[in-house]
Parts: C-alpha cells; structure tokens; sequence
C-alpha cells in the first residue's frame, strides 16, 4: 500500500513545499544547520509522508553523491534542500517494494538539483539587483537599508526554495508513478545500478578530499577491510 | 532590537572605547545565523557583515556609526561560520577608532584566508567526516531518527562552537587575529579529519552497499567492485569530471532502458 | 609540468583556491604575485593562515616574478601562480623569461567601473584590452571558477554570454 496518491498529493504539497522552502533556505542563507543535506531533508519529507524509513534510504543514497558538493560561496553548486525534499516524497509516495521506486526517486531528485542549481543563481543576481536599487543609501550607511536588504534576500531564497519543491512535485510526482508503474527491471538490480551510481561518485569524492593527507589510502584499505569483515560476520 | 540604555551611555563616552553589552554580542551572534541573507555576486555577503555588526557598532556616534555600516556594507566574502571573526575583529576596530584606511586594508586581506581555512575545515572536513558518520550508522542498521540526529547533532556541535568562538575572539583580539587563525585546529585539524574520513568510508562502503541493495553478498561485492573502478576513473579524469551529474546522465539511460524493457 | 595553472583572481588565496583547485591539482606551492603584499609583513602573514601546512606560498612582486618564472617552472612540485589583477598578469606574460601558454580567469569582483561578464567576473574597458593583448601574445584566455566547471572562451567572456 501507498499512502500517498495523486489526489492526496494537492492536499499534501503545501506543507511539503514549505519544508522544501526550509531546507531550501537552509542551503546558504539561514541557518546552515544542515537541514539541507539529503539524509535530512529527504528523511524528513518521508516521515512526512509516514514512510521515514523510504526517505531515509533515498537520502542515504543522495547524500552519498553530496560528498562531491564542496559549497564554496561564489561557486554553483546543486541545491540538495529542495531536491532532497522531492526525492523524499517521490520515493516515499511510491506503492511499498515497487522496484523502480529507488532509482526513480533518484532521477526525480537530480534533476530537481539541477533545477535549484539554476534557480539559486537567479537568487543571486536578484539580491544584486536589490542592493542597485538601495545603493544610495546603503552608501551613506543607512541601518535601514541595510536590514531591509537581508530581509528581501531572505525572503527571496524562501520563495524560491518552496516554488522549487512546489513546481518539482506537481510535474514529476505524476510523472514518477507512471514511470515506476511500468518499471522494466526487478528490484535487486535497479537498487545495484543506483548504489553503483552513488558509491562511484562517493569514492571520487572521499578520494579527492582525502588524498592529500598522509596514509589516507591506507586507512580507506583499512577501513575497507574491517567493513568486509563486519558484512561477512553479519 | 535596540538596548537604549547600553547605546546612550556608549554615545557618552565618545573619544573612549565603546563598550559591547551582552546584549549586543548575543544579538549579533544570533544575525551571524543569516550572514548570507543577501549574497550575491557584487558584495557577496559584505551587506551581511554590516548587518551583524550592527548591534555591536550602535553605541558609536551617530556620525560614525552610519560610516562604520557604509564601510562595512562593501565587497566582502569569507566563509560564513568564520565570518564572526570578521564581524567581531572590524567591530573592534570601529568602536576603537582606528583609521579608516587601514580597516579597509585589513578588511581586504582578511577576506581570503577566512574562506580558504573555514573551506578546508568545514566544507572539505567536518561536514564530510559527519555524514559519514551519520552513513556509517545507517549501514549499521540504525534508523531515520537515529540517523539524523547523530548527523545533526554532531555538525552542529562542531558548527556553533566554531561561530561564536569566531565571535568572541574576533571582539577581543580586533584586528590582530592572526594568531589565533594560526590555531593547530585550523592548521593541523582538516588532515586529521582527512584520515577519519578515509577510514569510515572504507569501513561504510561494503555495509552501506548491502543494506541498499538488499540480501545478497555477490552483488554488494561486485557493486563495491564497480564503484571502485568508477572512482579510479572520475579521478583519472581528474578535477574537471562533476560526478552528480554524470550519475544524472547515466541513470536517465537506465530509466529509459528500464521503461522501454 | 611544475606551474599546473595562472589564474587571475581578486581574492588571491582563498577556498576556490587551496581547495577546488588545491586538492584536485595537488598543488605543492602558489606564487602570490602583487607589489603591494609582497611589501606587507602581516599580509603575508594572513595570507599564509590560509594554505595547509604541505603548500608554501611565495609573495612576489611582478618584477621579480618575471626574472623567477624559470625557478617556478623548474620546481618539482605542482605550483600555481596567482595575480590579482589583468595588468599584473599581462605584465608578467610580456617580461617572463619563458612564455605563458594559458591564463585562467578565476574571479574579479564588482566594481563601479566594472560591468558584469559572467557571474563571478566583472571587467571594464582596460581590463578587456589588456585579456585581448594576452590573446595575441599567443596565451589561451578562459574563465573558470573551479575545475568542475564550464571554461568559458574569451570571446564568450567579453560577450558575457553566460551565467
């Protein structure tokens, strides 16, 4: 059974958009407490849709590929509050042991990211355009202006974190259990090619923040080793 | 937000130092949280600066106080959990009255290594060394409760220590802050994390592996294989390979494949 | 090749730097070229917080960057040399004893006489000229803020095509 269903998605989006817009917000602008990490945010959407246990395993496996995403400020970076948000509600709001749920969750999710990617850029480019118009008098040093200014961008990002989730769910949620309901392959393989997927990108990851340290690659052997032995205990 | 009474006794005192209430410190440590409200690609998070110094500088002259916020609103980027060092330090150097120009200069120098320490600490160490902690539970069989809140937990008690000490260290040293950036947590910290790091993802890749996947030792065991190879590659490729999206790219073959099948 | 990349970046030593292209290139040493740090004994100092402790920093001025470039390439290590500014960097290009193949444009920031290229660069009509001088000299001109991502030409550069 699936408790959520297309009908139930109009009186679920709401509230799912606004953690989207959270975790969103969460990203950069407030309060980077790391609600926007997928095994947050997705873990939350899930339980939101009474299938914690779904969205923890989609978060696992998009937080595995958010290893990669180092946020330097001035870069661009994907956006995993909202997008971790909708591969929550996508994974959780699939019919239990569907076996294309995880790998569509997945797609779902990604292609969110690049979405939000785009969409903080255009954030950015508001909020200078903003701190234009109020130029005048941030330069005489007006404390009100320059409140002002935060605020806007705040709320600006919390707009965009919601309309994210918001437009993402509408469109791909239908979408998602079409696809999963005419899903070709079982579901030990599909979850194989996603856990090969996001343990790639994983190991790049590891291995490009951790090579520079002294008998790194030695401690991942050890490591390696010492989780073989715990898999073959178990 | 103000404290009338603190602000009105500072502004008394013009030719002295002004004092910094709890008040104000608390107030401004509460705005670091929202240091990047209105970043973007002009001041970067300069506006934000201003916007948390500003309970710190209120009991300036006005005069002084309205040039402290223009001086302060500019170009500025750092990274956010080590921007209280900034925001404490050029306060301190405001209520101190030092000569604009050299605010200014040590402003612009001390934008680089406040984002390339706290990258290196934060975004290249803590956080990954967290999730994985969190992963590691999750391969363990721990659930979604669990899991979160060690991830939560974890980052964040690192995370807010390290923005008010930024603070407090800031405000009490001005601007001679290099001592304390040079730290054995800031020089020495992001290896060690490095080395934890290696280890549990070396221990979580196999458990992870299998507790996705399911039953079935062969199939985690040549899943780990294939990531193994895959990493060897996208590392190959070097720098210029962005994983995510490739997995994006690949996966849409695979749904394609598997709806088409 | 010891000099893995010059990169022109208003930050100078920062995140993107030691970081995104630090880890990745594995970089041994950064020459910070600019006169006026390389005078500052504390701005040196700051500087220098910013590196791990397995990367030096060397602060030179351009004239003397010039005469050096031969020691910098000669290094065993994989280095990067940093300027601040276009000018710098074109004038290291024009006196360095050996020729510089590719410059990348990491970051300049706003600035009133400035005018928006790409998201994290801003040039006015000088700074054009003198990125253009560089092309003619036989250098490749891109902008890229980190390895990841797009390199942009310099002509999509100076249209500022794109975001």
């Amino acid at each position: 059974m699936c408790k959520l269903t297309l009908e139930s998605l109009l009186f679920a989006i709401l509230p799912v958009s606004l953690l989207g817009a959270v975790a969103g917000l969460d990203m950069v602008s407030f309060p980077q407490i790391m609600l926007s990490r997928p095994l947050v945010s997705a873990t939350l959407a899930g339980a939101f849709i009474g299938r914690p246990g779904a969205g923890l395993l989609i978060g696992a496996v998009l937080e595995l590929i958010a290893l990669e995403t180092l946020p330097f400020g001035a870069s661009r970076y994907a956006e995993w509050g909202s997008a971790g948000v909708v591969g929550g509600v996508v994974m959780a709001g699939q019919p239990i042991g569907a076996a294309g749920a995880l790998p569509v969750a997945m797609f779902v999710a990604l292609a969110t990211a690049v979405f939000s990617s785009r969409s903080m850029v255009w954030v950015r480019n508001w909020n200078a355009h903003q701190a234009r118009r109020l130029r005048t008098e941030l330069d005489v040093g007006s404390p009100t202006a320059v409140d002002s200014l935060q605020l806007r961008g705040l709320t600006m990002d919390l707009i965009r974190g919601f309309s994210v989730t918001f437009i993402a769910l509408l469109i791909l949620f239908p979408l998602s259990r079409r696809i999963v309901a005419i899903w070709g392959v079982d579901a030990v393989h599909s979850r194989a090619v996603v856990t090969a997927l996001a343990a790639t990108v994983a190991a790049g990851a590891i291995w490009t923040l951790t090579h520079r340290a002294a008998r790194a690659g030695w401690l991942f052997v050890l490591g390696l080793g010492a989780g073989t032995a715990l898999l073959l205990l178990q | 937000m103000t404290n009338p009474k603190s602000t009105q006794r500072a502004r008394n005192e013009v030719g002295t130092p002004a004092p910094v209430s709890s008040w104000a410190v608390g107030a401004s440590f509460l705005r670091l949280f929202a240091v990047q409200g209105s970043w973007n690609y002009e001041t970067m998070i300069g506006n934000g600066i201003a916007f948390c110094m500003k309970p710190l500088l209120r009991g300036l002259p006005e005069e002084r106080y309205r040039a402290a916020l223009a001086r302060q609103g500019r170009y500025f980027n750092a990274h956010p959990y080590l921007a209280g060092i900034a925001v404490g330090s050029l306060a301190r150097g405001e209520l101190d009255g030092e000569d604009p120009v050299r605010i200014d200069r040590y402003r612009t120098a001390l934008c680089g290594p406040l984002g390339s320490v706290g990258d290196q600490l934060v975004w290249a160490g803590w956080l990954p060394l967290c999730s994985l902690m969190a992963l590691t539970a999750f391969a363990l069989g721990a659930g979604p409760l669990v899991v979160v809140c060690i991830f939560l937990g974890a980052y964040n008690a690192g995370h807010i220590a390290l923005r008010a000490w930024g603070l407090r260290v800031g405000l009490r040293r001005g601007m001679r802050v290099a001592p304390a950036l040079s730290n054995p947590l800031f020089r020495d910290g992001p290896a060690v994390l490095a080395r934890v790091s290696a280890v549990l993802a070396g221990l979580i890749l196999p458990l992870a592996l299998q507790r996705i996947i399911g039953p079935g030792r062969v199939l985690a065991g040549g899943v780990a294989v294939v990531a193994v190879v895959g990493a060897v590659i996208l590392a190959r490729f070097g720098a210029r390979a962005t994983g995510w999206r490739a997995a994006l790219a690949l996966l849409s073959i695979f749904v394609l494949y598997s709806v088409a099948h | 090749m010891p000099v893995a990349l010059y990169r022109i970046d208003d930050r100078l030593i920062h995140g993107q730097v030691v970081v995104g292209w630090g880890q990745p290139l594995n970089l041994g040493f950064i020459v910070l070229i600019d006169d006026v740090v390389a005078e500052s004994e504390w701005e040196q100092e700051l500087y220098r917080l910013g590196v791990p402790p397995n990367m030096e920093v060397y602060f030179v001025s351009t004239a003397d960057a010039a005469r050096d470039i031969d020691k910098y390439m000669a290094d065993r290590r994989t280095g990067m040399i940093l300027t601040g500014s276009v000018e710098a960097m074109l004038t290291l290009a024009r006196t360095a004893v050996r020729p510089i193949t590719a410059v990348n444009v990491g970051g300049i920031h706003h600035r009133e006489d400035r005018t928006q290229k790409l998201r994290y660069v801003f040039l006015n009509e000088s700074e054009e000229q003198a990125l253009r001088d560089m092309a003619e000299l036989g250098i490749v001109v891109t902008a890229q803020d980190l390895p990841s991502a797009t390199a942009h030409s310099l002509e999509a550069l100076l249209r500022g095509c794109a975001s």
